[in-house]
């Protein structure tokens, strides 16, 4: 059962932020005729972060408001190259993050279904054979082939939540509360979570809520100013989060 | 290096989908859709056929074929390269969030403005059948000018959209760098008029040995054509190889910039 999904050895993300970046390229060749250096201060939005993640476990990710927990699931998607250490992830990650990202509004239902899961990796083929199980979940039959412009902002996130769980993939992030259409269908969605987690899925779970938190973790990692102030059992780091 | 054409051939379906996207859209709300492809050059050559024909005329053997071969090779290079400026910077939500081999963005710009380019041959077919402007004995050159043109302006747009996401102005500096370009390639004027001075101009432009190879394809008679064949190849060579080289070099900085 101890199988790792994701490994990070002393992961660490600078970023450089600028106290006079040249933000034309006429400055950047003006400041370097002139033989300037450039004057950064650094910023480290990861420290450090040493956490290896089991197959079939639930991690929740908690902390305050730019504490890195972005950051950290971006290392994590591959999107971010980090500054220092490794990152090791075994499978196919399917992120949650922000329902949607790549729709087009030009396009109708059908269109942006193959679009937003080519965009997730998917082949045509694998597309084919999920696209009604895509539309009958979302619940949008009749509107699919009229553009998503008209669609309200509900039914793009429902079509976004849909695309994004059909993605068979071994390890999903999510990344804060979903807000997806009203009451029931987001129960509909807390459900197909939990299906998640009983098929064996490795999930990343970000979350402002301790509930959630003690309900759907294994573990947690609470970062602070991007360094790993607590790794292990939710209900102590939760409680301990709480008190601070 | 490698790696990044195996991603790119592992998320074809998504570049597929891109080009598709971008041809749907543009004519999506118009009348006439497609048809604008092949309108498009059509129209414009009709006006600078009208405005420059008085002048060029008489030194220029078969104008029209002249103008349109000129304008139709211009348009795919310059609309291609001009929309991949924008290819990072706009597509930035994405990038963020999720990993994609990112050269995918301007790969599809390219590509859906080469299915474009093709396209509009088929009214410069008719336009060159119809003045009875005879297609010369090198036509097998056509598929040569066509990808030599497209890999130097994929090349091109790998620099120019890299370089956007770290200095902005890039957006600005190329739009008057096309124009100028434009004037500096015998799109419209006959290369005859070019005083002798200032034929290294001339002779430094990718654009003058791919349009005269394109123009050699079509029905001219064009004279050191091998010569401007290896310069071509050349040309497209070095550009690609810059902007692959330049793109992976600076790839993984991106993000941290958009």
């Amino acid at each position: 059962m101890n199988e790792p999904a994701i490994k990070i050895d002393g992961v660490s993300v600078k970023y450089r932020l600028a106290k006079e970046r040249p933000k034309t390229l006429q400055e950047y060749i003006i400041h370097r005729l002139k033989g300037r250096r450039m004057d950064y201060e650094d910023f480290w939005a990861l420290k450090d972060i040493n956490i290896e993640v089991y197959k079939g476990e639930t991690l929740g990710i908690i902390g305050h408001n730019g504490a890195g927990k972005s950051t950290l699931l971006k290392v994590i998607a591959g999107v971010l190259k980090p500054t220092g250490g490794n990152v090791t992830v075994y499978g196919k990650i399917a992120p949650l993050i922000e329902l949607g990202a790549g729709f087009d509004m030009e396009l109708t239902g059908e269109e942006n279904i193959y679009l937003n899961a080519s965009i997730l990796g998917l082949s045509r083929k694998e597309i084919n054979g999920k696209f009604n199980r895509i539309i009958d979940f979302s619940e949008l039959a009749e509107f699919i082939h009229s553009p998503l412009k008209n669609y309200s902002s509900g039914m793009v996130s429902r079509l976004g939540f849909s695309i994004a769980t059909e993605v068979e993939s071994d390890i999903l992030i999510i990344d804060e509360i979903l807000a997806v259409g009203d009451e029931r269908f987001k129960q509909k969605c807390m459900k197909r979570m939990t299906g998640f987690r009983e098929k064996g899925s490795t999930i990343l779970f970000v979350s402002h809520s301790m509930d959630e938190i003690k309900r759907l973790c294994d573990r947690v990692i609470w970062l602070d100013h991007g360094r790993q102030k607590m790794f292990g059992d939710p209900y102590t780091a939760s409680s301990e989060y709480l008190s601070t | 290096m490698l790696k990044e054409i195996r991603e790119i051939t592992k998320y074809r379906e998504l570049l597929r989908n891109l080009v598709l996207r971008d041809i749907k859209v543009r004519y999506k709300r118009s009348v006439l859709g497609f048809a604008w492809v092949m309108l498009n050059p059509l129209l414009i050559m009709l006006i600078l056929y009208i405005v420059f024909s008085g002048l060029f005329k008489i030194t220029t053997e078969n104008y029209i074929a002249y103008l349109l071969s000129g304008i139709i090779l211009w348009n795919f290079f310059s609309q291609s390269t001009s929309t991949a400026v924008n290819s990072l910077i706009g597509n930035s939500n994405l990038i963020k969030k999720l990993y994609l081999p990112k050269a995918i963005f301007p790969l599809s710009v390219v590509l859906s403005a080469t299915i474009n380019f093709i396209f509009s041959l088929i009214p410069l077919f008719l336009v060159i059948y119809f003045i009875g402007t005879s297609i010369g004995s090198h036509f097998y050159l056509l598929p040569v000018a066509l990808t030599l043109t497209v890999l130097f302006s994929f090349g091109i747009a790998l620099i120019l959209c890299t370089l956007t996401v770290f200095f902005h102005d890039t957006i600005y500096i190329y739009e008057v760098m096309v124009l100028a370009w434009m004037y500096t390639t015998p799109i419209f004027y006959p290369e005859s008029i070019i005083p002798e001075r200032f034929n290294f101009i001339l002779r430094l432009n990718p654009l003058y040995y791919f349009l005269s190879i394109f123009r050699a394809a079509l029905y001219m008679d064009v004279p050191f054509l091998s010569e401007k064949l290896l310069y071509g190849f050349l040309f497209s060579l070095i550009a690609l190889s810059v902007g692959w080289f330049f793109y992976n070099r600076y790839k993984d900085r991106v993000v941290y910039y958009l």
